[in-house]
């Protein structure tokens, strides 16, 4: 991993940090009982912004034994910053994450309504859309760090458009690299 | 190169957003016809509740204008457009020159004609800008018997009577349609918003419209008389019926103009270099597969970014888009997306309803076109990107219908990144050592 990217420490510095996905690796944690991501993000939040603005922003679901990560995963043009009625959703310029003011936000749910992967969550009680910010402010994501099983990654965005592109590359020509590693 | 935008909300805003994307040096100028930076026009009733506030409902941050060199002309009113010589004329007589026009002049208030109706009293208005809430504010101090009519219930007036309510005055809807938020809503899911209105001290008369106001020797509303010919007392009476789009000052211009402003798939008007977009234009709506005026927020910003692009020197296209709505009523969320009530007879219809829970789905053929939920939002953005795009999904019917939408995510997520076929290597890439950043090409 190290030797391949080599520039990823550059990478990480200069560039937009996204968090990469590894779904296939993700088993929910069901032996721990609870999810290690979900947690060190109910911890983070509950610190960062206060009681009242608590609760993790990161959910993993369940379907015929596969897990997969419910995340923001930062659209380049938002739907739900279009969406957002109050202005409480916006690209934060320096970072390129979509982040939220929740002082703004009044619960109106348009986000909700728009974000295609189901990653905002309606917190009625609260009356606020919570949305993961990227940890942009710490030097790591909490989700990340706590996940064990290599389901979260983060990464710069040049690699991650890398790796996606592997994947991509790995679906159309995935028999052939299998034949040839089997040589 | 000189930009003039008319308006200064969502769609403008967008717009000049899309054009310093591009266009780093080029003049900006936003007219505007209201003494405000942008506010979120939509929340003037979370501001009667106090959710919002003086501080928190300006739209963009204070130093937004400075910042991207946009020149701000607050309280300016266009009057006319000259597009052969190019330029815009105001209401002080002042002409400004443009190389590229946006018109984003948004709606205005429709009014049916109603006998006794005074916009002028400080008791009655409509309910579309920050003055309106402002005047409500002040007039529910003045209200005697802390009784007010709102005639429309539709999201103007529904979210117009919240906001009189949490002021503390007795609230009454009068509705022409059997049901408020009648075009969106169906019969069970509109019962179960009259519920939880009726509870919190909102009544609700449909099938209703008022003929007459009566008036107070000082022109303040004393009652109104309805069709059926019931006399309901008024202190306060706000017409919140709909928006009609604001075209009145492009009369002249040469720019074509049906209902809205008509737009090409660049949004462009029938004029060169004017552009339009927001609730002033016609656009594609992909459900109905015709020119329609959809007024809502995600849109306009989206149809603004589209022309900013364009004007910039961009090429862009805009596919279309389609009308969804989301609404908090006392706790009680409401979605609706796309077509939610069925026009034609293939057209077929899934519910699910239990205590707290409402969701409805409208199939044409096994592609979703339309949605309700009501009680239980979650992932409902997933719904709506899968209607919007098209994708056959009757499969996923009974998912969706129990609330199980991330299902879909999940399988089409995998299916992206590849790891539930045979063939993949489980674990990723890592396992392959072949591939390097050397030999990827």
């Amino acid at each position: 991993m190290q030797n391949k990217l080599t520039n990823l420490k550059e990478d990480l510095k200069k560039n937009q940090i996204e968090i990469m996905l590894y779904p296939s690796k993700c088993d929910g944690c069901e032996s721990e009982g609870f999810a290690a991501c979900i947690k060190a993000c109910e911890v983070h939040m509950s610190k960062k912004f206060g009681s009242k603005y608590a609760g993790a922003r990161i959910n993993i679901k369940k379907k015929a034994g596969r897990f997969f990560p419910i995340i923001c995963h930062n659209c380049e043009e938002a739907p739900c910053v279009d969406a957002c009625m109050p202005g409480a959703r916006y690209k934060d310029t320096e970072s390129g994450w979509t982040v939220t003011n929740y002082k703004k936000c009044v619960g109106c749910w348009m986000c909700v309504m728009t974000c295609p992967f189901g990653a905002i969550e309606r917190i009625g009680a609260g009356h606020f859309a919570s949305k993961c910010d990227g940890c942009i402010d710490e030097s790591m994501p909490k989700c990340v760090e706590a996940c064990k099983k290599g389901a979260l990654k983060r990464i710069g965005i040049k690699n991650y458009s890398y790796e996606r592109r592997l994947m991509v590359a790995k679906k159309i020509y995935g028999p052939y690299i299998k034949s040839v590693e089997k040589r | 190169m000189k930009y003039v935008i008319i308006g200064n909300s969502y769609a403008g805003l967008s717009c000049a957003d899309a054009i310093r994307r591009f266009d780093k040096s080029g003049d900006v100028v936003i007219i505007s016809d209201e003494n405000y930076r942008a506010y979120a026009r939509p929340l003037i009733s979370y501001y009667l509740e106090g959710k919002t506030t003086d501080e928190t409902i300006w739209y963009k941050e204070d130093d937004y204008y400075e910042k991207n060199n946009f020149k701000l002309m607050l309280g300016k009113k266009a009057v006319s457009v000259d597009t052969a010589s190019k330029k815009v004329v105001l209401e002080d007589g002042a002409e400004i020159y443009y190389d590229k026009l946006f018109i984003g002049s948004g709606g205005t208030p429709f009014v049916p004609p109603t006998e006794g109706f005074n916009p002028d009293s400080p008791m009655m208005g409509t309910f579309t800008k920050f003055d309106d809430a402002k005047k409500m504010e002040k007039a529910a101090k003045f209200a005697k018997n802390k009784e007010a009519i709102v005639v429309g219930g539709g999201l103007i007036g529904l979210k117009a009577s919240e906001g009189l309510r949490a002021l503390g005055l007795h609230v009454t809807i009068v509705e022409l349609l059997p049901r408020v938020l009648g075009l969106a809503l169906d019969e069970i899911s509109g019962n179960i918003t009259s519920k939880r209105l009726n509870e919190n001290g909102i009544d609700t008369a449909t099938g209703e419209t008022v003929t007459k106001i009566n008036l107070d020797g000082a022109g303040n509303p004393e009652s109104v008389i309805l069709k059926s010919g019931k006399i309901l007392k008024a202190d306060i009476v706000v017409v919140g019926v709909g928006v009609r789009p604001n075209v009145g000052f492009l009369e002249g211009s040469g720019i074509k103009i049906d209902r809205g402003i008509i737009v090409d798939k660049t949004m462009m008007t029938s004029v060169k270099d004017v552009y339009a977009g927001g609730d002033a234009a016609v656009i594609y709506d992909i459900l109905n597969k015709r020119p329609n005026i959809i007024a809502i927020v995600p849109l306009a910003c989206e149809e603004g970014r589209v022309a900013g692009t364009n004007m910039a020197g961009v090429y862009r296209e805009y596919p279309g888009g389609m009308g969804l709505n989301s609404v908090e009523i006392y706790g009680l969320p409401i979605v609706t997306i796309g077509l939610t009530n069925p026009s034609n007879e293939s057209q077929k219809v899934y519910m699910f309803q239990d205590e707290n829970v409402y969701r409805k789905l409208v199939y044409d053929g096994e592609v979703l076109v339309g949605a309700i939920l009501l009680g239980d939002i979650s992932g409902s953005g997933i719904l709506s990107a899968v209607i919007r795009q098209g994708l056959k999904c009757l499969k996923y019917k009974d998912e969706f219908l129990n609330g199980n939408i991330y299902s879909f995510v999940i399988d089409s997520e995998f299916e992206i990144y590849n790891i539930n076929e045979g063939y993949a290597v489980r674990g990723d890439f890592e396992d392959l050592p072949e591939f390097s950043r050397t030999n990827w090409r």
